[in-house]
């Protein structure tokens, strides 16, 4: 009896502890996490509940309009027709194209020897090292219709009779934002999937290698669904990189707003939210790229996930 | 598995928000504003004058003697400036006088940011002194936000080998520039004999205004464009025109701004162009061999005299956050005014905004300054002072116009339509 009594209460102090103690280690990751995510969100989606300008963050006063930035944004005829196109045939097309070039790479890569493998992935380093802006110079360079490579030499060839500006069309202008992106991330497709290459264990292909299995059979039936969760993070970043693509549309001439066919989500938010300080429209717009993204997301894990279990 | 499966979720949703919370947080650190110990904080556009730093040295120097208060100069970026001064008037942590574009004046005074300075010009006894389109400039609401400090206009710069070797003249008409354009043409098939820029609004307007028409009109509270107005339709049809029907200008020239028609300009490619007052110096440093090749004249009118152009420059504001208001006006006057007005003119290029200093860079004969002198004081106009002028800039409402006519997607007429309407939504302020 005695001894029940004098037992109980540690046990139930144990089983606190049990439950208290993760949540206290994790206490301080997640107070920063909510200091520097969480509020932020929460502050971005109370402004673009408002009309919120310079006006209103002169004076700090609160101008709640209710769902009408939402209303204004998914009615505006040009997100449909221009703005939205634009982002996600954009998206597609670069995220196939990088995760296809750089596995490509990586293919490469992992049948190389030593130095040449430390040579040719120091080289894509620095394809990934450049800035964006940078990069993106170097292209529009490239096909200047005045002074560029590009016009040159077809020129030259005799292919083209005058110069052509690449930039005014909306097909080639987002051909060279297509080059200037997949070529500055398939770098990281490279290496993560070099890395997910060379984990694939060697008895396995040698196996089917032994079972007559050529190298395509071998790469599709082995290699890839062993690359599965690699290619999920690459496929995920990928996807919520190229939706984001600022830099290398603005900075392309005509990509500032002046060549409205080739306004993507990007530029258009922020040409009609920060150039204009309506940053409560701005908001609304965040919010929804977000949660586009979040949809995206769930549903490529989940059939990831599905897949797996099958 | 499921556990590895978890990592790229979480580094997903991790990566979305940041992109959420990046509209959030601009910039963030202010710089502590007037901290009342005697300091007066100014923000200085960079890239001005050459020698900013010796000349706002000796400005320090002038401001500790007069007022015995210390300077401390801050250099922006102007490319960082608009979202810097928005960020700073949220956190309140605005310096106490700042160069503002003129273009902003308004914008920022709308917000309530800026104090009035007409009792203290008034006092100062310069109120009839100051160059008349930019007081415009900087009027919001009937007070006076922006002091007048330096502006530069754009007029027609020329090669002047290519044109004696034509054997052109510069022109004085519209005629006579459409002749001199198709003589460049003809005797250099591969140069540009006008560059017509797509993004470049300001190369645009002096053509408007040269037919009589107008940018846009306020009636009441109520702004129109007018760019779709016959007189209007009209300039910007002789001007893109040039390029359209000519071919005159080029293909690249479609998506070109300002700053891609000096590059090109100063390689010698280029016959003729509207460029700024402030250019020449660039000119000559990107390609010392133009030096001496090339000269300006004002943008000629239709049948002679003058086209107005867009004087393009910066006022001086005080901000309310300012603790002693007669301290920041004695830098603003200083700075405006005076010796020191006419040096920082001297060095960067730019015109004082003070009609008496003026009257001395007039008698000039110098062919890159005269002829520019001339358009600033004869031929100087201003864009609408709206405080919503800059969203129609933020938004490219012109370049888009110029940029559609130009690649051949729309002709003058629906063009200038569909950008008037624009205009005027944005203007006031109900889009």
């Amino acid at each position: 009896m005695t001894q029940q009594l004098t037992a109980a209460p540690p046990r139930i102090g144990r089983a606190r502890a049990a439950f208290v103690r993760p949540w206290l280690l994790l206490a301080p990751a997640l107070l920063v996490l909510a200091v520097l995510l969480l509020w932020p969100l929460v502050r971005v989606f109370l402004f673009s509940l408002q009309d919120y300008g310079l006006r209103e963050i002169t004076t700090g006063e609160p101008n709640w309009t209710g769902v009408d930035n939402y209303a204004e944004i998914l009615s505006t005829p040009e997100l449909w027709t221009v703005v939205l196109p634009n982002t996600v045939g954009f998206a597609v097309l670069a995220v196939a194209g990088t995760v296809a070039f750089g596995t490509g790479v990586a293919v490469l890569l992992a049948s190389l020897g030593t130095f040449w493998r430390t040579v040719t992935s120091s080289a894509i380093m620095a394809a990934w090292a450049m800035p964006a802006v940078t990069g993106t110079y170097v292209w529009v360079w490239i096909f200047d219709a005045d002074r560029g490579v590009f016009n040159d030499v077809l020129m030259g060839l005799g292919l083209l009779d005058d110069p052509t500006n690449w930039f005014t069309d909306r097909w080639t202008f987002y051909a060279i934002v297509l080059l200037n992106v997949i070529h500055h991330g398939f770098p990281f497709v490279a290496v993560t999937v070099l890395a997910g290459l060379l984990g694939v264990p060697k008895e396995m292909l040698e196996a089917a290698e032994m079972d007559g299995a050529g190298s395509f059979r071998r790469f599709f039936s082995i290699i890839v669904p062993q690359l599965r969760q690699v290619f999920a993070v690459v496929i995920i970043l990928s996807t919520i990189w190229d939706f984001k693509v600022f830099a290398q549309v603005y900075l392309m001439p005509g990509g500032a707003g002046s060549n409205r066919s080739v306004l993507n989500l990007g530029v258009w938010s922020y040409v009609e939210s920060f150039g204009q300080n309506r940053y409560g429209f701005g908001s609304a717009i965040a919010v929804l790229l977000t949660l586009l993204l979040l949809v995206i997301t769930a549903v490529y894990v989940r059939t990831v996930l599905a897949e797996e279990e099958r | 598995m499921t556990r590895a499966m978890r990592r790229p979720i979480a580094a997903a949703i991790g990566a979305l928000a940041v992109a959420a919370t990046t509209a959030a947080c601009g910039g963030g650190s202010g710089d502590d504003a007037s901290e009342g110990d005697g300091t007066l904080n100014v923000w200085i556009m960079q890239g001005t004058n050459p020698d900013a730093d010796d000349f706002f040295d000796e400005v320090s120097t002038a401001f500790e003697e007069e007022t015995g208060a210390t300077l401390d100069v801050e250099f922006v970026e102007w490319a960082d400036a608009h979202d810097r001064f928005v960020t700073s008037i949220a956190g309140g942590t605005t310096p106490d006088v700042a160069e503002t574009g003129t273009t902003w004046t308004p914008e920022f005074a709308d917000a309530g940011a800026l104090a009035p300075l007409d009792e203290q010009v008034e006092g100062a006894g310069v109120t009839d002194d100051l160059v008349e389109g930019l007081v415009e400039a900087g009027t919001y609401d009937g007070q006076l936000y922006g002091m007048p400090w330096y502006a530069g206009v754009r007029s027609l710069v020329y090669n002047t080998e290519m044109f004696e070797q034509a054997g052109v003249e510069p022109p004085t008409t519209w005629a006579e520039l459409e002749d001199a354009a198709a003589a460049l043409k003809e005797e250099f098939p591969d140069k540009i004999a006008v560059a017509v820029p797509g993004d470049a609004e300001f190369t645009v307007y002096p053509w408007v205004w040269g037919a009589g028409g107008e940018v846009a009109t306020l009636e009441g509270d109520t702004w129109t464009s007018q760019l779709d107005s016959p007189e209007s339709q009209e300039g910007i049809e002789f001007w893109t025109g040039l390029a359209t029907e000519g071919g005159y200008s080029s293909a690249g020239a479609t998506t070109w701004r300002e700053t891609d028609v000096l590059d090109s300009f100063a390689a010698g490619d280029v016959g003729m162009a509207v460029m700024g007052s402030w250019t020449p110096g660039a000119i000559v440093d990107a390609n010392p061999d133009m030096d001496g090749k090339f000269a300006a004249v004002p943008i000629p009118g239709k049948d002679g005299g003058m086209s107005p152009s867009v004087l393009g420059g910066s006022h001086l504001s005080m901000f309310e956050t300012a603790e002693d208001k007669d301290l920041a006006f004695a830098f603003i006057e200083m700075m405006t005014t005076g010796e020191f007005a006419q040096k920082w003119g001297e060095q960067s290029g730019y015109f004082p905004g003070q009609v008496s200093l003026l009257d001395e860079t007039l008698e000039s004969t110098d062919p890159l300054v005269a002829p520019f002198a001339e358009q600033f004081v004869d031929g100087g106009a201003s864009v609408p002072a709206a405080p919503t002028y800059g969203a129609v800039q933020a938004k490219a409402t012109t370049s888009t116009m110029m940029q559609s006519i130009l690649a051949g997607d729309a002709d003058v007429a629906t063009a200038s339509a569909a950008a008037a309407e624009e205009m005027t939504t944005i203007l006031n302020g109900s889009e």
